[in-house]
């Protein structure tokens, strides 16, 4: 593993990490340096493949906050390096932000994995070029073609040891659960180059994978946003029960907008599953809200709002959340998060911890970083 | 806390708010929006969102979109809606009030108007297009001046 020293030019205090930015190209061209000959041709001929979604509808415009499109129309917020800089990294006062890139959805549906493979590497090869080494704010989750475990081995193996990529990013959506066996090989080299495992909705029913509910599809978009939460349920029982844990004592998993009022009530459920049935899977050894304790972190976007407002206090409260939530802000997407998001009511030291602490600790390569903050 | 004064604020010249138009300006330290409608009217809504803060007024116009029954929305309005860039809460244009919960949550509204005259005397005044003012309270003596809302 690198050695996080190698990190260029780490702002020297943090008081502010954001987990969960989505940056993206703003053309295909922008990839055809990275791919082989044959490679470019097929994207040149087919261009990028795109995950449109259910409902051709989102939130905002076009999904994004609609104050972001400075350069026109035309021009895709995500894509708007300068912009990035002003309205996210100066105007929160960022820190650190935690690129995974919004293309990765539609790469990672692409039933040919040797050309899915081919585009990420593209993708991972653009962004450390064109977003990481032109701010030192940036980091990289690094995208793999989780739907072909051998696969996105190599690509964890090729930039793994990268000072700025501290994570690997896979989406919800799948063929298998992220606990069965089949997929151990990717979290043993995430623990081996020092990366957490990073985990964010996108592709249910889409491409290969089942449809998004045990009843099918739902029709709107605010459906799609609610029912959120059981796909992250589904893989966090089955990295419980299939003891990843167990295999993995170092491996950090980062839900990223799952949301976090469910946490509560699925640890409680969890643990009594366990008492009972417990026999069944004996290498779980421990309650799973110790596991999830441990190895669970969430991300706070969009941050529950509650009725009355005081009320998720007690759900942080329950969920330990002051050492288990992450602030992010989603940027540029329309249901963005400014840090204020996380109420000063909690207190100055739980909110470091939720703005820049937890985070810190999370990541193994941001981990020698955790004694630069402040308040 | 002091009362609000009743203080006219020059906004712009006529000429420079065509209808369709909105501006943004700054009165005593807070971010305003003023709107010139496509019939005249003229609306200003603080540029603050209640939710998270967002610059409000920097939001798209919609319309009312309202549904008697499943499956059967209505767009009505056209224009007069303003949604938060951020979230996507819609206000009433002429009220401030939000839509999905007018009594409760709203933006503070500020009447606009048109003044022919110097009645803003640090500003030059053009007395041949008018000067869009805005009052950060009720203006003086009764209605602000504005163009009459044509027939819904
Ligand atoms: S900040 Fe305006 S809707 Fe959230």
């Amino acid at each position: 593993m690198s050695s996080p020293e190698s990190v260029v030019a780490t702002p020297s205090r943090i008081r502010v990490v954001d987990a969960d930015v989505h940056h993206n190209v703003r053309a295909k061209e922008d990839l055809f340096p990275y791919l082989s000959r044959l490679e470019r041709d097929r994207l040149l001929e087919y261009g990028l493949p795109r995950n449109t979604g259910l409902h051709q509808a989102n939130g905002g415009w076009r999904g994004a906050r609609a104050d972001t499109f400075d350069a026109g129309e035309d021009v895709d917020p995500r894509s708007n390096f300068p912009m990035f800089q002003r309205k996210l990294l100066d105007d929160c006062g960022i820190d650190l932000a935690i690129l995974q890139v919004e293309l990765t959805p539609s790469l990672v549906a692409l039933a040919d994995v040797d050309y899915s493979a081919a585009l990420i590497r593209a993708i991972n090869d653009w962004s450390l070029e064109h977003w990481v080494a032109k701010d030192p704010r940036y980091r990289l989750s690094l995208t793999v073609p989780m739907h072909d475990p051998v696969l996105a081995v190599k690509e964890i193996e090729r930039l793994g040891d990268h000072p700025s990529v501290v994570a690997v990013y896979v989406v919800c959506g799948s063929t298998r659960l992220y606990g069965k066996r089949e997929f151990d090989p990717v979290y043993a080299a995430c623990v081996d180059h020092g990366l957490s495992l990073a985990v964010h909705f996108s592709n249910e029913g889409f491409g290969m994978n089942p449809p998004p509910t045990a009843a099918g599809f739902p029709s709107y978009y605010a459906e799609t946003y609610l029912i959120r939460p059981q796909f992250y349920q589904a893989h966090l029982s089955s990295f419980l029960f299939e003891g990843t844990f167990e295999k993995f004592p170092q491996l950090k998993v980062i839900f990223c907008e799952s949301g976090f009022g469910w946490v509560p009530a699925f640890r409680w459920r969890a643990d009594a599953a366990w008492k009972e049935l417990r026999l069944q899977t004996p290498w779980v050894k421990r309650l799973p809200s110790e596991y999830i304790d441990e190895h669970l972190r969430f991300t706070t976007q969009p941050f529950e709002e509650s009725e009355p407002p005081t009320a998720v206090d007690q759900v942080i409260a329950w969920m330990n959340g002051a050492r288990t939530l992450l602030y992010s802000s989603d940027f540029p997407h329309w249901d963005f998060d400014p840090p204020e998001a996380v109420p000063a009511r909690l207190g100055p030291q739980v909110r470091r911890q939720i703005l820049a602490d937890n985070a810190l600790l999370s990541y193994p390569k941001l981990v020698p970083l955790a004694g630069t903050v402040r308040a | 806390m002091s009362e609000p004064r009743r203080e006219a604020h020059l906004v712009c010249r006529v000429g420079d708010l065509p209808p369709g138009a909105r501006k943004l300006v700054e009165i005593n330290g807070r971010s305003i929006g003023v709107f010139r409608l496509e019939d005249g009217r003229y609306l200003a809504l603080r540029n603050r969102c209640p939710h998270r803060g967002a610059p409000l007024c920097e939001g798209r116009r919609t319309g009312l979109i309202t549904a008697e029954e499943p499956y059967r929305p209505v767009f009505q309005r056209d224009g007069e809606i303003l949604r938060c860039p951020w979230h996507g809460w819609e206000f009433d244009l002429t009220t401030g009030r939000s839509v999905f919960m007018p009594e409760a949550i709203r933006v503070k509204s500020y009447p606009v108007g048109v003044e022919p005259e110097t009645s803003v005397e640090k500003f030059d005044v053009s007395a041949t297009e008018g000067n869009v003012v805005l009052w950060t309270a009720d203006p003086p003596g009764s209605q602000p001046v504005s163009a009459p809302r044509p027939e819904a």
